[in-house]
């Protein structure tokens, strides 16, 4: 009798879910993330919404900046450009749930021509055109598209075949599922050829050329799909906020999101994002409201965690879970 | 157009274009010794306006204040060299634009923190004199910021081009190893590039902040001095002038000619400039090409 699981055929191999515990954790997983909004009270409810929206985008920015190796500074802007197709759809009267896919269209179409400069730019150039990019939308948005500070969603834009899907469960299950489906997508994004040639244009865009990858081809479409994820992300925004303004998508915003990425472990797209979501948005939300925190404090610990983890950790938080298994695999000794 | 608002534009652009260009050399000055953006310069400007805005509002006298500031800047680009940039050594450069945005907030953090009540700003005033030179107004702040600017961006280009100090920096900003080989020490170097680094960071917030009064977002104009440090190329030390002046012209006039139809262009100016140049010709006008081989 074998000890262990054996593959025997390609698609065993290739399966999202190869070992008896992946499916095990993954019902147990299901029925957490569920049930969850039982065990929590209705503010639970509202950070778990606020957890999974910038999770979203940070999953998008990590396949822009994990797996293609294009940094951004211009995914709050990009969320900002989700956000505000969505609402201004919603106040001409379109179904708020569609307008969500739409949303991300427009951001991908957005963040396609912010990418154009990464076809001759890399490195520290592309990083300032993304910062440009973003002092522009940023400008676009407070002179035309939200002049005055702040557009308002009245409640009945949210309501679909009698259920408003602003608040409590309906909001919760609604971004869960839009979530279950973007993950979905981006594993299966990060383990097909698409993923590979982002991964060698990352580690060497002149080597992944000379092996016949599509650079501009491959670029393009990173930053389209990145862009994509922060467009769902800002609908879903939307949908959970009854009024948004452009404070909230502005160069913090961007910063924020590659702290997440940083921190939660680049390249690692699910679970790095997730931790880094976890970490930087609901662990300072949960400690500032804890101690009273400021924001000098939030800047503090903010710029700390990413300067520490970029100079001592660039694997972010995965890889520090990774070593403490490897650790106890072997436990307990010491090789 | 009268032509007293053409002077006023020209005298406006001019002042700001040494502004730009000392905090613009800046970022030449890191650029140079470890190929990437610190983008917690203006962090550093941030920082130092404020300490200026309190030391002053305490009653230091301005030349005190402006020695306060230096040291400060000076200081905090030896840290930031210790304590990011060299464990970065051999790492992408990404990196360092990553680590030096989280310095970035650590500093803002600090700074809102350490000016309390201070934080809302103010204007800082060095001298109260108006002169006025055939319709066009030159403030004494005017004149107070182009000396400080001028007086910073002179001593770091002077160093770098009469002295043996400068001599020995552009040996290690040209190729560390062979400078390296030929004796200098070129941690030490780096180091201190780092440190006029943050000394023109530091002065030319001072700067700003007595053109433009001490602001919370005052660190904005650090941001744009970036499309200054591009347009002249990232690596040329006397070129940047030439960067700032382009900048603050098109800043200045184009803000002018279209603010009938694009209300607040000029804060967004300089972004539109830098993506142009990043398309068109991102080494700059002095800048070196840069070749890569497999």
């Amino acid at each position: 009798m074998p000890a262990g699981v054996f593959k025997e055929s390609y698609l065993e191999d290739m399966a999202i879910l190869r070992y008896p515990l992946h499916k095990a954790s993954l019902v147990a997983g299901l029925v957490l993330v569920a049930l969850l909004p039982l065990l929590l009270g209705s503010y639970g409810i509202d950070q778990a919404v606020a957890l999974m929206i910038f999770f979203l985008g940070a999953l998008g920015l990590n396949i822009v900046t994990g797996l293609a190796g294009q940094i951004s500074l211009a995914q709050g802007a990009l969320m900002g450009v989700g956000a505000y197709t969505a609402a201004h759809l919603a106040l001409h009267g379109v179904n708020v749930l569609a307008a969500i896919p739409l949303a991300g269209v427009v951001a991908a179409a957005t963040g396609f021509v912010l990418g154009l400069p990464s076809f001759r730019l890399k490195g520290y150039y592309l990083a300032m055109a993304s910062i440009a990019a973003q002092a522009i939308l940023e400008y676009v948005f407070k002179t035309w598209v939200d002049p005055n500070q702040g557009i308002a969603i009245p409640r009945g834009e949210k309501m679909v075949a009698g259920i408003y899907f602003g608040k409590g469960l309906p909001l919760y299950y609604t971004v869960l599922a839009v979530s279950v489906l973007a993950v979905l997508a981006a594993t299966n994004i990060g383990r097909s050829g698409l993923g590979r040639a982002m991964k060698a244009v990352r580690d060497n865009d002149v080597s992944a050329s000379v092996v016949g990858i599509n650079v501009a081809r491959v670029k393009a479409l990173a930053f389209a799909l990145g862009s994509f994820y922060a467009g769902v992300a800002g609908a879903l925004y939307v949908l959970a906020n009854p009024s948004i303004e452009w404070g909230a998508f502005t160069l913090d915003t961007s910063i924020e999101y590659l702290a997440m990425v940083l921190v939660g472990g680049p390249g690692r797209i699910i679970w790095g994002s997730l931790l880094g979501a976890l970490t930087i948005h609901t662990g300072w939300s949960l400690l500032a409201s804890a101690l009273a925190a400021n924001a000098a404090a939030k800047y503090i610990v903010l710029g700390g965690l990413i300067a520490f983890f970029v100079v001592l950790e660039p694997d972010g938080l995965i890889g520090v879970l990774r070593r403490v298994k490897e650790y106890f695999r072997l436990w307990p000794f010491r090789y | 157009m009268e032509p007293y608002i053409i002077a006023t534009l020209v005298k406006e652009s001019l002042v700001m274009s040494i502004l730009y260009s000392v905090t613009a050399l800046g970022f030449n000055l890191v650029y140079r010794v470890n190929k990437s953006i610190n983008l917690a310069h203006p962090g550093i400007a941030l920082l130092a306006g404020y300490a200026a805005f309190i030391a002053s509002a305490h009653g230091l006298g301005f030349f005190l204040v402006a020695v306060i500031v230096s040291a400060t800047g000076f200081a905090l680009g030896l840290l930031m060299e210790r304590g990011i940039a060299r464990p970065l050594l051999g790492r992408s450069p990404v990196a360092l634009i990553a680590a030096t945005l989280g310095a970035l907030y650590v500093l803002r953090g600090v700074a809102i923190e350490a000016s309390g009540d201070y934080w809302s700003g103010g204007s800082l005033d060095v001298m109260n004199t108006v002169y006025s030179v055939g319709g066009v107004v030159i403030t004494g702040s005017d004149i107070a910021a182009l000396l400080v600017a001028a007086a910073a961006l002179g001593l770091v280009i002077g160093i770098h081009r009469f002295t043996r100090l400068g001599v020995a920096m552009r040996a290690v900003a040209e190729n560390p190893y062979g400078a390296a080989g030929y004796g200098l020490p070129v941690r030490r170097l780096t180091a201190l590039s780092w440190g006029f680094a943050g000394l023109l960071g530091a002065l030319g917030g001072l700067a700003f902040g007595i053109k433009a009064g001490i602001t919370p977002s005052m660190d904005g104009y650090v941001l744009k001095a970036l499309t200054a440090s591009l347009l002249a190329g990232l690596d040329t030390v006397e070129g940047i002038i030439v960067g700032g002046l382009v900048l603050s012209f098109i800043e200045q006039f184009g803000d002018y000619a279209l603010h009938n139809y694009l209300p607040g262009f000029g804060g967004v100016a300089a972004f539109i400039v830098m993506l142009l140049v990043l398309l068109v010709k991102p080494y700059g006008f002095f800048g070196t090409e840069r070749i890569e081989r497999l």
